[in-house]
């Protein structure tokens, strides 16, 4: 379970000036959840990802993992980044074993269990390929691959389709939701786009333009295992949609605050 | 079979050195004064200097100088250039100190090194380390702080602690950038050592080059700078082969993107 106790985050702009990213943000995630933040770009929403992954310390509040404080990064959990942030000099097998590794497992051993995860991710095949010598959506497949590697129990998912044209996207965010239907890991999602946080999520967090407020959160009562195409065609989907579209571009939202 | 565009194009360094020669050759006839002898003179009297028992050590002392030199600069340039590279506090403590040292000719420098460390292998080998130092260090600095925040953070959530980041990411990360500069330094540490070797004659190749000059032997001073010539380019060209292999996953050339979701 994730606790997010009134988080506020400032930081400073180069021109030296005080800038409120996050106010007061409190949010419970339960385990197994996949929940997506959902808001405008600027509204903070990925710094609150890096909060809870311990990359950046939060200013005001305190974010739990299990009962215990943040206070750094951990493999408990696992980051999967819009940039891939992929190590180039490893080859897709070393990318994906690299976590194992570090954690002490056999190199024979790490070396099978990350074969079965790019299979998993469809990239058998390309064991030896290295980096630059992928597609983008090849690339975060292999960041999935291995972020998964070393189990961690959250994934944080920081707009991780955002660099991906729309087929490929669509892809993935299937892909995903099959992976996740196996182990059902807490996933915090962070997304613009408002389809692929109804498609993938049990509960979709809207915020709010800077300074970065949780305006609503929303639970997403469609039926699992979804299938994008039933979905596209269900009238509650589509509900949702308009739904939570408006919610964003409703300018009057200080007075929505919760 | 070798095609013709690619048998013209290995074959274009071989024809540019020897257009090289035959201008030379003919400036020299035409001039035809004693301290410009003919490519031809100057090349004849390079088997007698690498034959010779004395001239060869000369040589590898300025060899071995070189390579210490050159050793001891990367030591100490790769980690210090990686650490100013992500610490804002390392950087600009160094900074103004390299700034102050980058545009002084190290070679300039060699009086008042002599001064206090006599003429021997010591002042050399420090010249050269300096003359290494700086491209080293600029370009590990430039490469450790093109790093990407999220490849470190990936690594932290992995469990690799500060320390290993830094030498399994950081390092290898920078890697191409730091070879970059590492081949700029190999250069500069030929070129120092000679000019460190004209200044404190003692022994070398420079000792050689400005020996001979004395002497009034100008096929000799020729063929030695023909020899360092040749030594530079020889170095060059093995690093170059090493850094290709080592950065193998960053070349331009291997860049082949595939279209596969």
């Amino acid at each position: 379970m994730i606790e997010i106790d009134r988080v506020s985050h400032v930081f400073q702009t180069s021109g030296r000036q005080n800038h409120l990213a996050l106010s007061e943000i409190s949010l419970t995630i339960e385990n197994g959840a996949f929940v997506s933040i959902l808001g405008p770009s600027g509204c903070g929403k990925s710094t609150l990802l890096y909060i809870v992954g311990g990359f950046v310390s939060p200013t005001k509040g305190v974010a739990k993992v299990r009962g215990k404080a943040i206070t750094g990064p951990g493999p408990d959990r696992g980051p999967v980044f819009q940039e891939f942030a992929l190590f180039p000099w490893k080859s897709v097998l070393g990318n994906v074993a690299y976590g194992p590794r570090q954690q002490g497992v056999k190199h024979a051993e790490a070396e099978a269990q990350s074969r079965r995860l790019i299979e998993m991710v469809g990239l058998r095949g390309f064991e030896h390929f290295y980096p630059k010598e992928l597609s983008g959506g090849m690339k975060q497949r292999v960041a999935l691959a291995r972020t998964l590697a070393y189990h961690p129990a959250v994934l944080l998912m920081d707009e991780p389709f955002g660099a991906l044209d729309a087929h490929t996207r669509t892809r993935l965010q299937n892909d995903l939701l099959n992976i996740w239907e196996r182990d059902r890991k807490t996933v915090l999602f962070v997304t613009h786009s408002v389809d692929e946080a109804v498609f993938l999520s049990d509960k979709v967090v809207v915020m709010t333009r800077s300074p970065g407020r949780i305006k609503q959160v929303v639970n997403i009562n469609l039926a699992r295992p979804r299938r994008r195409a039933e979905l596209l065609l269900d009238p509650r989907y589509q509900k949702y949609v308009v739904e939570i579209e408006r919610m964003i571009d409703d300018t009057s939202e200080d007075k929505l605050q919760p | 079979m070798i095609s013709g565009h690619a048998l013209i194009s290995r074959l274009a360094p071989l024809l540019a050195c020897l257009g090289l020669l035959g201008v030379w050759q003919v400036a020299a006839l035409i001039l035809s004064t004693d301290s410009f002898p003919t490519a031809l003179e100057a090349l004849r009297a390079i088997p007698s200097i690498l034959g010779d028992k004395e001239s060869l050590i000369n040589i590898l002392a300025s060899i071995r100088r070189m390579a210490i030199g050159f050793g001891v600069a990367i030591m100490v340039s790769i980690p210090l250039g990686l650490m100013m590279g992500r610490s804002r506090g390392v950087a600009s403590f160094f900074n103004p100190l390299l700034m102050v040292t980058y545009p002084v000719p190290k070679a300039a420098l060699m009086p008042i090194i002599m001064l206090w460390l006599g003429v021997g292998e010591v002042a050399k080998i420090l010249v050269i380390f300096l003359g290494v130092s700086l491209p080293v260090i600029y370009h590990s600095f430039q490469g450790a702080k093109a790093v990407e925040e999220k490849m470190l953070w990936s690594g932290a959530a992995m469990g690799l602690s500060a320390m290993q980041r830094m030498t399994r990411i950081v390092l290898p990360a920078a890697l191409p950038e730091i070879l970059t500069g590492c081949r700029t330094g190999l250069v500069l540490a030929l070129i120092t050592m000679v000019t460190s070797e004209m200044i404190a004659r003692q022994s070398g190749a420079g000792n050689i080059l400005f020996n001979s000059l004395d002497m009034g032997q100008y096929d000799t001073v020729y063929a030695m700078i023909i020899i360092i010539g040749a030594m530079g380019i020889g170095l060059d060209a093995a690093f170059e082969k090493l850094r290709s292999r080592l950065v193998r996953w960053s070349e331009p050339g291997f860049d082949i993107p595939l279209s596969f979701a």
